[in-house]
């Protein structure tokens, strides 16, 4: 890769009290790639995800986002560069979308209103959902609450976007709306990580697949030989399972 | 029957004793208020101390909130009064309408406390994360997130403490105080009317309308707050 390193892992260890989620995961992540995070449930890969922004705080090694270190005093800062997407999208209940979009460029006096808002517009209606502006996420489909989460993660112009399995709480239909809007930052060059059970999705956008197991990056590689010339008996049976 | 409404309209065409549920009721009113204001802001710190995210800093504070909340929660009212009028405040000529205004704020806290802090607790967590994902400050996050969102959940249980509160306040006749309560069994006694039924039942209907009021402007409250949480469109 000539790209720039935008991430490096080192050691990261995380447990939960003496529960032992990752046991030293070493890592990088360079401009344009896209990550998908492979594993079996309870392997630590959402916790790895979670841990890049410190929505978990790492009990051992570091992390550097373009060579900072991250650290307590940072990591607000820092957070502005990694959307994240959630599972369950997360949108803030009591503000309308539009008010779920200009919340931090407001509150973080990045953008001017008028200026948020321009490129909120223009965001929702890339999405068709411009006649949502107003609405509250109650009244939005689980397809429509990603999308708008996506886009409100992408008004911070972030480095890097994080997906913590963005398509596990949606019905097909949905899935597929999400996914085209994936495809299509992806398709723009955004650095993406994704944490997914959705192993066509994955073949089809990942640059490189990560296979964590046991807290523990076991195998790693471009997806065609991920997914045809697996190295590793655990990938190996993992794959038989879920293609 | 008719000594019955004899009975009525001896208490209604009698200045002094329509005087006296006046004031028993405005006394009521007065304790209730000034505890229900102490009560919402104490109950607030107190929930703020013991949501707030553990650090060396919040040990001791956590700890002391959860000490008190214990104490309060875990004796009778009825002893509280009695301590602070016959040991704390046993001050010749202190105002005993103040020392009843601070028992009952102090109970009252104690139980907001733990309203608003199951209110915000009831908050999702995910709620948080983004605000946390998007760089906000935690008070930020707060005050634009999680107390919104609480405060719905919030206010039915509070309307719930308002109203024990001032039901509660009943008992500071025990101390002698002439609150509605009072007033009823006063008017009603042997000097006076020399029959409970009409000012207890007269005292009841106060208390009645009084309650009934608050119910019905929590219920608007809380209407107007559930707003956002409706799936048709504005």
């Amino acid at each position: 890769m000539e790209n720039n390193t935008e991430l490096i892992v080192k050691g990261l260890r995380k447990s939960f009290g003496t529960n032992k989620v990752l046991n030293g995961i070493n890592f990088e992540l360079h401009e344009g790639d896209r990550v998908v995070i492979l594993g079996p449930s309870g392997s630590g890969k959402s916790t790895f995800l979670r841990c890049i922004n410190w929505m978990e705080e790492p009990t051992a090694g570091e992390i550097y986002l373009n060579g900072e270190l991250l650290t307590e005093k940072n990591i607000r800062r820092i957070r502005r560069n990694v959307g994240m997407v959630f599972q369950h999208f997360n949108l803030i209940n009591n503000l309308t979308v539009m008010d779920n979009l200009l919340l931090a460029p407001m509150k973080l006096k990045i953008m001017k209103r008028n200026e948020a808002e321009k490129r909120a517009r223009e965001l929702l209606r890339h999405i068709g959902l411009s006649n949502k502006a107003d609405s509250f996420p109650a009244s939005l489909s689980g397809g429509q609450k990603q999308r708008v989460a996506i886009i409100r993660a992408m008004m911070l112009s972030p480095e890097v976007l994080l997906f913590d399995e963005p398509t596990s709480a949606l019905d097909p239909e949905s899935i597929g709306d999400v996914l085209s809007l994936i495809r299509e930052l992806a398709d723009k060059g955004m650095t993406i990580m994704i944490v997914t059970h959705e192993m066509s999705f994955a073949k089809e956008i990942a640059t490189r697949i990560v296979f964590i197991d046991k807290g523990k990056i076991i195998e790693e590689g471009a997806p065609t030989e991920f997914f045809e010339h697996p190295k590793t008996p655990r990938v190996q049976e993992f794959l038989k399972k879920v293609l | 029957m008719n000594s019955f409404i004899d009975k009525i309209v001896e208490l209604f065409s009698t200045p002094e004793y329509i005087d006296s549920l006046l004031h028993g009721f405005w006394l009521t009113i007065q304790i209730s208020y000034f505890a229900i204001l102490i009560g919402i802001i104490l109950g607030t710190i107190i929930a703020l101390v013991d949501t707030a995210k553990s650090s060396k800093w919040m040990v001791v504070p956590k700890f002391i909130c959860r000490i008190y909340t214990t104490i309060i929660r875990g004796t009778p009212m009825a002893l509280q009064l009695f301590i602070m009028f016959f040991i704390i405040f046993a001050i010749r000529g202190f105002p005993s309408i103040i020392t009843a205004i601070i028992a009952f704020g102090l109970n009252s806290a104690a139980y907001t406390a733990e309203v608003i802090r199951g209110g915000i607790l009831s908050v999702d967590q995910g709620q948080t994360e983004a605000g946390l994902a998007l760089g906000l400050s935690r008070t930020t996050i707060f005050f634009k997130i999680v107390a919104p969102q609480a405060i719905k959940n919030i206010i039915p249980a509070l309307g719930n403490e308002i109203i024990t509160v001032i039901k509660e306040t009943a008992i500071v006749s025990m101390v002698g105080m002439y609150d509605l309560n009072m007033a009823a069994k006063d008017i009603g006694s042997g000097q006076n009317m020399a029959s409970y039924i009409v000012p207890m039942f007269t005292a009841a209907l106060f208390y009645l309308a009084t309650i009934y009021l608050i119910t019905f402007i929590v219920k608007q409250v809380e209407k107007n707050l559930r707003k956002s949480d409706l799936r048709e469109e504005k």
